[in-house]
């Protein structure tokens, strides 16, 4: 005869083991996933953003600390480097097909990267952020896993790296189409490769809902910028004055 | 698909070990990446599983950043104080880079059929 655990044994149980907050981590990427396809694959239903709400109000309700979570979270979060790898494969597909461009496509990337940090942190600043703000606003444009990554070498935090990262993408899905629209940009590969630059992945799978050429561009736009503020980034930072 | 994995894994061990010993102010992955992005272009094609992997990843490349980007919650302070200076800085960033990124594609590609 077995007795029934009483329901705060369980509940210690769970909570000390990996497994709550993988449970709490899938489903609520998964609710964000399901909303998102269900909206048409709207940039404002965003996944991600609706996951981080999820399991942020989840640890609010469940009285369980960020530390904790993030203890039995960081075997998704190891995988971001993995990913970080595997971005070569698009990138080796897009390089494939674009080797005609690619001196207008490279100076376009560091105009629009360079820009893409000068006035972040030049507005952040001048409205008086703090430290940790401007120093987050660096590596911002650059795809999120490895934003987090350069951003963690310089002394950033990583995750306020991830969460503008994501609130740009969304801002960049939404509006870029109205400032290409206003310049009079008209070729797909020119408006994709622009939306991949500043907006990164949420840009590039907005792109690839629009037209297939403008989306292979901002994929490209994308994994270049990764390798180039990888490598330029550190470089940069020590001129650019932050504070 | 566990090939696949298997590569990428040891690549990035590579690039782990190229950060550690020689380039520290490039991330591991990133220099992983580099090294796979070589090693495609000499072989000339991308293998089956390879590919495999990588979609999946690139599909739902968002999942992996949950657990970083829920740490929001230790800065919402901070966040709210500031709140004006990152939503102004985010949204003139983003449209800064659009536009000059664009132009400078649309000059650049003008001059070229030009000549």
């Amino acid at each position: 005869m077995s007795r029934p655990l009483p329901i705060h044994e369980i509940w210690v149980y769970l909570s000390g083991s990996p497994l709550l907050a993988l449970i709490l981590t899938l489903t609520a990427y998964q609710i964000g996933f399901y909303l998102y396809m269900r909206s048409n694959r709207n940039p404002l239903a965003n996944p991600v953003a609706i996951a981080v709400v999820i399991v942020a109000v989840s640890l609010e309700l469940l009285d369980m600390p960020y530390a904790k979570y993030f203890e039995g979270a960081q075997f998704v979060h190891f995988l971001l480097g993995t990913a970080t790898v595997s971005l070569a494969v698009p990138i080796y597909r897009g390089f494939r097909e674009l080797r005609g461009r690619m001196g207008p496509l490279l100076l376009a990337l560091m105009s629009g990267g360079l820009v893409s940090i000068v006035s972040a942190v030049g507005i952040a600043r001048s409205l008086g952020a703090d430290h940790a703000i401007i120093g987050a606003m660096v590596s911002k444009s650059v795809t999120a896993p490895i934003a987090m990554g350069v951003a963690e070498r310089l002394g950033y935090s990583p995750t306020l790296t991830a969460v503008f990262a994501v609130i740009t993408g969304i801002l960049g899905a939404v509006l870029a189409r109205y400032v290409l629209d206003a310049l009079g940009i008209k070729d797909w590969w020119q408006r994709g490769f622009a939306i991949g630059v500043a907006a990164h992945g949420i840009g590039t799978s907005r792109a690839f809902s629009i037209h297939p050429e403008a989306g292979t561009y901002a994929s490209l736009a994308m994994g270049l910028h990764g390798i180039l503020g990888a490598v330029a980034i550190p470089l940069v930072a020590g001129y650019i004055p932050l504070f | 698909m566990i090939p696949g994995l298997v590569q990428i894994l040891l690549w990035q061990g590579a690039g782990e070990l190229a950060s550690h010993f020689l380039l520290p102010s490039i991330p591991g992955p990133v220099l992983g990446l580099v090294f796979l992005l070589v090693f495609l272009n000499l072989r000339g094609r991308v293998p089956e599983n390879l590919a495999l992997v990588s979609d999946t990843f690139s599909q739902h490349l968002g999942l992996l950043f949950v657990p970083a980007a829920t740490g929001v919650i230790l800065f919402l302070p901070q966040l709210r104080e500031h709140a004006w200076a990152v939503v102004l800085a985010l949204l003139g960033s983003v449209l800064l880079t659009v536009a000059v990124t664009a132009l400078v594609l649309k000059g650049l590609s003008r001059k070229a059929t030009h000549e």
